[in-house]
């Protein structure tokens, strides 16, 4: 009875294709570490967690609208916008502030947000074309309007740099090297966190998880559901908003036409996490094992020695195992 | 009313806006449009796209989505290109002349399509992926063993006669365009006049019902998907031999193109429904738009803003006709 | 009668000038069990949407605890106690049995936040008042149909209900669970609470119902009391045609050689041992509630459904069934259970839904579609089977369900089979299209088709069958010649059952 209870507790916090990725999470990180011991130093680990800290961010968007029944495949472009409009909104009005440059990129992550949110919930056009057009409208108006003129460490604002540097704290490690916990993570940590309030505590929440499951249903049942889906939209709009201002603190390098083109790389560890594309199923705790099993692969290739081209060819992969895998499974409980 | 009317006469109407297209450009660009080169260039500038968006419509009458079909052209045209460069079975080269390289380089670039098209039927078929998530990951597979294999670099330089199946002309007529007519005409022949045509369209608008009828479900999906493969891999012959190069990632912006076209034409992608006429001339409606905004010099982003924008219009257009001619029967309780 | 709950008085309702209720008055008492039937097209529907305040009348007035509402709003009607489900029941399929439970009230209630401890506590509440017992977290995706239903009763008791409203309960359930939902609702009887079922199948309706109303064309044909009517009476009076039935009668005209065995066919989780032969000739009918093995046995014969072991022989040759293209090919007909699903492409043609099976028969020699056969040979069809359609163009999804019934079943006929599998050929069908139906299915065995009829309606299988099968959870219980039983005796022998 006291193990039937504690295996219950255990399946609350990881499903059990949850638990099937952190164990192979594990188990690579220590084949990894295998071939190179500094892989799993926590100096390492400090920077994997802080390179991909933009990347989780917009996994959690795209994974809240999975849950909801859509995909948006626009964010890269949103992410990009936000990001390139805040830093020349900052050089052009002298503004040296990340806050400020927080508030615009979100400001224009939530308003292309709002628009896919309109086509999708008031104009019932199916997700993918929706946001297959809005990433090429957003994208283009911001090279053609915007420009397309790249903008170089030293011409970069201030407060993008020290932003990039900024960590929560730091240790010193025995070879007197310094690690620090960057902010990014601690950033990322916060929205899943939070996303996972939304999600869990909140009528909002239980409305994204109600229409995924059955949209007649939740209609019937008094669920605004297009008002869900707008939110949902608007919601993925700002994550990409944020996530855009720390990649450009990252790499220290604003191109507006970054980004764009690496939709998969995002949308691969939802799918890795367990979410299901037809809505209704898939955690945040998912979306984190997959964003850093994701990260490890990506990192660690040239370490087993392939070469950095085989990214995009493990990225399908993964994908196309993760989505087999779970296909597969579904057909065997249905019996056929 | 309206909604009824713009369904009936989708087919017309697209027709009617693709001569005013037509004409609006001629009156707009006196000289510019309506002269022999330029409607050479825009012949041999269809079939690419227009190859691409017959293999995206196919895989969305069966109700699915094929996103890999760039992808698949890009690996056969690596696969053929190395053939032609000699990188692959230089013997070839050697005793038996251009024409068997050729020969072998294009046989080779369709294998490897209607290969990556058994890739994708498998996991759609028996495999139940879902068609979005299926084909984005083969998306990046393929275009990732392209990647692979020419670490990231184009190749170029291909036989002159190679060259010919993109550049060359029959009597003033481009040879993609007439490679193109030839493809349409099979196609059309395929989708209205055979059982596998007929039962892809029965299985589109209800698989289930395809089944309990007797149809193979999966064999005719893991044959779309083939097909598509195939018209992606037909396209990447003529890509490859127009731009006499080949680069992985070459033709990303089609995707775009190739899916409007096809809402454009007509195809429901929820499955079922589109015909390749509406499919032509949404092509060529597309066509005729894009050298007039060449002539105009609009910058590449631009255009992808208008196409953006048409894709969006089209199914706004299509939301309100099909809110107009079906009844809501939707019931709201509080 | 006990004190009035529900009044309806005088209510008409018309969409676009035709008359879908006319003058309807109708009662439900304290506690009551009242059942409200016809058949499709009655105004059923529009009578529970307008109780429901989804659908306006266009005059008379609806009285709940004796308050009288001209303009019943949505809102008012779930205030007043009155809950429905419909059904497909609007469940969540991917959230937990507490929150489905709990979830609707709390979103009436206008709330922001979730506090599970309340979801968890309202729901184990509402299970143990009405003494059932169901775990909590597990998502509803994985419940029994009769589970589901229990839990949508559960969610409308929360939300106050004290007349909840069934849409078609019993169609997907099987005999025992159509009990257990019986003593459900007895349980919140005594608690005062009423129930309507609605319904367009007549044998459930007689043992659930204290009293029946009856609807025809949108008019009130009587309430009666559920122990005057038989089956006969109310299919007379919700269809206003005397039914005139003959029985089937079973001639050895066609040969003794049975056309298809099965031997001790069996798979797991659905049927075990079957054991049957089918002569030419001969109508088999198959009784046995949803849940049975009827339906998995059905798709078995027909390559659907991959057996665990045991044999089929067709003609004396044993063959192995693994795909409808090989049942088909062997003579084997299938007409499914779920017509609008299984059965036809609603968006399709006619044209297009009855040569779908016979395509191999409308190529040229260039193995192309000639249009012009398919034209001819849907033609045909449409005739033989008089088939009401506006146009052989026009969409399956345009005809009335009597069509497109016998449109399914013209598209296998089409096929030339030699044994016909008909599953549940009369659900939601009107009883003079029912009747139609029944006499091609005795036509087509009169000329020597074997045929195997399932169906989970006594009457239907007592008059159209010479030989009955009742199976019940996977096993042929008991196999009998209609000739040798009373229609009545059949009825008791499955009930007690």
């Amino acid at each position: 009875m006291m193990t039937n209870n504690k295996n219950i507790q255990i399946q609350k916090i990881f499903s059990q294709s949850e638990v099937y990725l952190l164990l192979i999470i594990i188990i690579y990180s220590v084949f990894v570490a295998f071939l190179n011991p500094s892989f799993l130093s926590l100096g390492n680990l400090f920077n994997l967690s802080k390179s991909s800290a933009s990347m989780g961010i917009l996994a959690i968007g795209v994974f809240v609208v999975l849950l909801s029944g859509g995909i948006d495949i626009s964010f890269t472009a949103i992410a990009i916008s936000g990001e390139y409009i805040a830093v020349n909104v900052l050089l052009a009005s002298g503004v040296d502030n990340i806050f400020f440059a927080f508030l615009i990129s979100c400001l224009v992550g939530v308003s292309l947000g709002a628009i896919n949110g309109l086509l999708v919930s008031y104009f019932k056009i199916p997700t993918l074309i929706a946001t297959l057009g809005t990433l090429n409208i957003f994208h283009g108006l911001l090279l053609t309007v915007v420009g397309t003129k790249a903008i170089n460490s030293a011409q970069l604002p201030d407060c993008f740099k020290a932003f990039g540097a900024t960590n929560v704290f730091t240790l010193t490690g025995s070879d007197g090297v310094r690690y620090g916990l960057s902010v990014f993570t601690v950033m990322f940590i916060v929205i899943a966190l939070l996303t996972w309030l939304i999600l869990k505590y909140t009528m909002l929440g239980r409305g994204i998880y109600a229409i995924g499951g059955d949209v007649e249903a939740a209609e019937r049942a008094g669920l605004n559901v297009s008002r869900i889906k707008f939110f949902v939209y608007c919601y993925a709009g700002i994550l990409a908003g944020i996530a855009g201002i720390i990649h450009v603190s990252l790499i220290r390098y604003s191109n507006p036409t970054y980004l764009v083109g690496t939709e998969l790389s995002v949308i691969a560890p939802v799918v890795l996490g367990g979410t299901r594309i037809t809505g209704g199923v898939g955690t945040v705790i998912g979306t984190i094992l997959g964003v850093a099993m994701i990260t490890l692969l990506n990192n660690s290739l040239i370490l087993i020695g392939l070469s950095s081209f085989w990214q995009e060819f493990f990225t399908g992969l993964i994908v196309a195992i993760s989505v087999s895998l779970s296909s597969y499974q579904s057909r065997k409980s249905m019996g056929i | 009313m309206l909604g009824k009317y713009l369904k009936e006469t989708r087919t017309t109407t697209l027709f009617i806006l693709m001569v005013g297209a037509f004409v609006v450009m001629s009156v707009f660009l006196p000289g510019k449009f309506l002269t022999l080169s330029n409607f050479q260039s825009m012949s041999s500038q269809i079939p690419e796209f227009g190859l691409l968006a017959i293999a995206i419509m196919l895989a969305m009458l069966t109700g699915g989505i094929d996103l890999s079909v760039i992808s698949i052209a890009n690996l056969a045209g690596v696969g053929a290109a190395l053939i032609l460069t000699g990188s692959l079975f230089p013997q070839l080269g050697g005793g038996y002349g251009e024409i068997l390289v050729i020969i072998v380089a294009i046989l080779f670039a369709l294998v490897i399509s209607l290969l990556c098209g058994l890739v994708n039927g498998f996991l759609i078929a028996y495999i139940e992926a879902p068609a979005i998530l299926a084909t984005l990951g083969t998306m990046s597979i393929f275009s990732g063993i392209a990647i692979v294999i020419t670490r990231g670099y184009g190749i170029t330089g291909f036989p002159e006669s190679f060259l010919f199946i993109g550049n060359g002309t029959i009597f003033s007529i481009p040879m993609p365009l007439i490679i193109f007519i030839f493809c349409v005409l099979i196609m059309a022949l395929i989708l209205n006049k055979t059982s596998f045509g007929f039962n892809l369209y029965m299985l589109g608008s209800n698989p289930i019902a395809s089944r309990f009828s007797g149809i193979n479900n999966r064999g005719i999906l893991v044959r779309t998907y083939m097909l598509s493969g195939f018209y992606a891999g037909l396209a990447s012959i003529i890509m490859i031999s127009r731009v006499n190069s080949i680069r992985p990632g070459y033709g990303s912006a089609y995707l775009l193109q190739a899916i409007l076209v096809c809402v454009l034409g007509g195809v429901d992608p929820s499955g079922g429904y589109g015909n390749i006429s509406g499919l032509v001339i949404g092509i060529i409606m597309l066509q005729i738009l894009q050298s007039g905004f060449n002539i105009l010099a609009f910058s590449p982003f631009s255009k992808n803003v208008i196409w953006g924008l048409m894709l969006i219009l089209v199914m706004v257009l299509n939301f309100y006709s099909s809110s107009f001619s079906k009844r809501p029967k939707k019931l709201k309780i509080q | 009668m006990a004190e009035e709950l529900l009044k309806i008085q005088n209510v008409s309702k018309s969409y676009a000038g035709v008359r879908a209720l006319d003058n309807v008055n109708m009662s439900i008492g304290k506690g009551e069990v009242h059942c409200l039937v016809g058949e499709n097209g009655s105004g059923k529907s529009t009578l529970i949407k307008i109780i429901a305040g989804v659908v306006k009348p266009d005059e008379g007035e609806i009285i709940i605890n004796g308050k009288t509402f001209r303009n019943l709003r949505p809102i008012d009607s779930i205030n007043e106690g009155i809950q429905v489900i419909y059904q497909d029941l609007s469940l969540f399929p991917n959230l937990s049995v507490a929150e489905n439970i709990s979830l609707n009230q709390l979103i009436v209630e206008k709330r922001r936040l979730i506090n599970w401890k309340e979801i968890k506590d309202i729901a184990k509440k509402e299970l143990s008042n009405i003494n059932r017992e169901i775990n909590l977290s597990e998502r509803v995706e994985n419940l029994s149909i009769a589970n589901k239903q229990l839990v949508a009763i559960c969610r409308a008791l929360i939300q106050n209900a004290k007349l909840i409203i069934m849409d078609e309960p019993t169609t997907a359930i099987t005999k025992r669970e159509i009990d257990y939902l019986l003593s459900v609702i007895l349980d919140l009887k005594k608690r005062g609470i009423s129930t309507l079922f609605v319904s367009h199948k007549l044998s459930e309706v007689l043992q659930i119902a204290e009293r029946v109303t009856v609807l025809r064309d949108g008019k009130k044909i009587g309430d009666y009391s559920a122990d005057e009517l038989d089956y006969d009476t109310l299919s007379f009076y919700m269809s206003g045609k005397e039914v005139v039935s003959s029985p089937f009668s079973y001639e050895e005209k066609h040969g003794r050689k049975p056309m298809l065995e099965v031997k001790n066919l069996s798979k797991k989780g659905d049927f075990k041992d079957i054991s049957f032969k089918l002569k030419p000739g001969e109508i088999i009918g198959v009784i046995g509630p949803l849940g049975s093995g009827r339906t998995e046995l059905a798709l078995s014969l027909f390559g659907l459904n991959k057996p665990d072991s045991g044999e089929i022989y067709i003609n004396g040759q044993l063959v192995r069934m693994d795909s409808p293209q090989k049942a088909i090919s062997l003579g084997l007909s299938y007409l499914p259970e779920d017509r609008l699903h299984q059965g036809l492409f609603l968006r399709q043609s006619v044209q297009n839904n009855l040569v779908v099976t016979i395509l191999k028969k409308l190529l040229n020699k260039f193995k192309l579609l000639d249009h012009n056969k398919k034209y001819k040979y849907a033609k045909e069809w449409v005739n033989r089977l008089s088939i009401n359609v506006p146009s052989l163009e026009a969409a399956a999804q345009a005809l009335s369900g009597g069509n497109q019934q016998r449109l399914v079943i013209a598209k296998w006929l089409a096929t030339d089979p030699k044994i016909f599998i008909l599953d549940s050929p009369t659900v939601g069908i009107d009883i003079a299209s029912k009747n139609n139906i029944h006499n091609i299915i005795k036509q087509l065995a009169r000329e020597g088709m074997g045929i195997i009829m399932i169906s989970d309606e006594a009457p239907e299988i007592f008059r159209n069958c010479n030989r009955i099968m009742v199976m019940i959870d996977g096993s042929i219980v008991r196999e009998l010649n209609t000739v040798d039983i009373t229609e009545d005796e059949l009825f008791d022998m499955l009930s007690s059952n």
